[in-house]
């Protein structure tokens, strides 16, 4: 196989049995072989395994048994998503011969759905959402460009889906950890509303801020993902309790008349994006309306309050997830997250209480401004892809990101490459809906992939690695 | 912006059991006045009776 395929188109042909599994699977295989050691997207890779699960796909499909759309297709799992009897490390030397003995909930759903496993995907330690070279295993470098930062911490589930190790894979997001990755590898990848996929058997990186959810290549994929992945969990305490749409049944169907709010203060001024990430947004704006979409403005109080409130909370509840092993051994910690724990310790009780009323405003601020619109925009990510060497050591005091407003109010988000930018890299537009409205984000998104063409260009991996010598 | 102390930053490093480098001290003194300014900016006149989000319970007008 030269060409890799979707997981929509992945799963039509082996659901017809002109597509093998076990044939995918190798095929994966050979390019991690290849592509891995550059790109870094794996902490552990799970070769036995994947194939022992390729074979019992094929064999489901040969046997003519109802198999849905993941069924033998190969996956990757962040590695802070507990694998039972497959080590679990965090990205962390704290946790490196961690074994857990039981599977995280999304971990079991998409076995459950026929995936195959190819191995946990490099992160941040412990989600942290900050850049490292101090860890047991190196960072993921972007396809695109192997001197190029994924940002995280979704990072290796992004560089893997991108360079076509795996079609589709989980991440999580506290502040933009599936969407930043997603936005710099050129990839898909949604938030869903809070509570709507499990998060037992994740390692929190802030309880309430915290996401699971699909990346893809396409917004299609993520749908597909998402079905499997959704669905109440006693496991988790503030998993919702609700019926499961068809996250597929409204793609194709068009835009007209769908209303799109357009959050520009955002980018063009509290956070003034790179001209190719606005080009890019602007072309989205304009396909949107030429898809019959109705575009409006929308006005939001200014991304540092939500910043502000996101951080304080992120910071405090981080701080207090890992204080037990920080106390006795915050050294064996990356130098990045010991100082953010030491920080979050220093947050006051009232200042965080302060931040959990200030949400609820906010949250209200926004459910007001979408009363009559399907979706709001802004970015993904100000720029394309900085070097990794030119990323901040500690970004605290930079400027206030496009994501974590939604992860604060809890809606549900999407990222999808909107184009390229100056260097040829991808840029990225961030779409927003209601709470549990995935399906009208995903039918958005969809039409807007299919309307363009920018999910018809995959890096270049040959030229990236040696770009990259 | 609120800078912090030596003392202040002892207490409260004390108050958390931990123990930092002089290295990630000076660090921290710089980044805690970020921190102290996002602690500002969260507080709004309110009144007592607003309460915090704690946990989600979206409503039916979350999607109208």
């Amino acid at each position: 196989m030269s060409e890799i395929p979707t997981i929509a188109e992945a799963a039509k042909l082996i659901a017809s049995k002109q597509l093998s599994p076990v044939e995918l699977t190798r095929a994966c295989l050979t390019r991690v072989k290849e592509l891995d050691p550059e790109l870094h997207a794996f902490v552990l890779r799970t070769e036995e395994r994947a194939l022992a699960d390729a074979r019992a796909a094929e064999a489901a499909v040969m046997a003519d048994k109802r198999v849905g759309p993941l069924c033998g297709i190969p996956i990757g799992l962040k590695d802070i998503v507990d694998t039972k009897g497959i080590t679990t490390t965090c990205h962390s030397k704290i946790l490196r011969d961690n074994v857990p003995d039981t599977d995280a909930t999304c971990a079991v759903k998409l076995a459950e759905a026929g995936t195959v496993l190819m191995g946990k995907t490099s992160t941040h330690e412990f989600a942290d959402g900050g850049l490292s070279f101090d860890l047991p295993w190196p960072p993921a470098r972007n396809p695109w460009n192997t001197k190029h930062f994924t940002a995280g911490s979704s990072s290796g589930t992004g560089a893997g889906v991108a360079a076509g190790l795996f079609l589709g894979g989980i991440g999580t997001d506290t502040g933009g950890s599936i969407r930043g990755p997603a936005a710099l590898c050129g990839i898909a990848g949604i938030k869903p509303t809070y509570g709507l996929v499990s998060r037992a058997g994740v390692a929190p990186a802030a309880f309430t801020l915290d996401h699971i959810g699909p990346m893809a290549w396409t917004a299609e994929d993520c749908a597909l993902m998402l079905q499997a992945l959704a669905g109440h969990d006693p496991r988790d305490p503030a998993s919702a309790s609700r019926s499961i749409p068809n996250y597929t049944a409204q793609l194709g169907s068009g835009i007209k008349g769908m209303r799109i709010g357009v959050i520009h203060y955002f980018h063009e001024v509290d956070h003034k994006v790179s001209a190719g990430t606005q080009r890019g947004i602007d072309a989205a704006v304009a396909s949107f309306r030429d898809l019959g979409a109705v575009v409006s403005e929308v006005t939001l109080s200014p991304l540092a309050e939500w910043h502000a409130c996101g951080t304080l909370i992120s910071l405090t509840e981080r701080a207090a997830a890992y204080e037990e092993w920080a106390r006795p051994r915050l050294g064996d910690f990356s130098a990045r997250v010991q100082q953010r724990l030491l920080l979050g310790s220093m947050v006051s009780g009232v200042d965080y209480v302060q931040a959990v009323r200030r949400r609820r405003e906010l949250r209200a601020e926004l459910q007001a401004a979408m009363a009559n619109l399907d979706v709001v925009l802004t970015a993904a990510q100000p720029t394309e892809a900085p070097k990794i060497d030119e990323v901040p050591e500690w970004d605290i005091g930079q400027k206030p990101s496009f994501t974590m407003p939604f992860n604060v109010a809890g809606y549900p988000a999407i990222s999808i490459c909107s184009g390229f930018g100056e260097g040829g890299l991808p840029v990225a537009i961030q779409l927003v809906g209601k709470p549990f409205q995935e399906a009208t984000v995903l039918r958005i998104a969809d039409a807007f992939e299919k309307a363009t063409p920018f999910r018809a260009r995959r890096p270049a991996l040959s030229s990236a690695l040696v770009a990259a010598q | 912006m609120p800078q912090i102390d030596d003392a202040a930053l002892d207490y409260l490093l004390a108050r958390g059991g931990l123990r930092a480098t002089e290295e990630q001290r000076a660090g921290l003194k710089a980044e805690y006045e970020h921190v102290a300014a996002m602690a500002e900016r969260v507080r709004k006149p309110r009144g007592r009776m607003a309460e915090p989000v704690l946990t989600y319970g979206f409503a039916e007008e979350d999607q109208a």
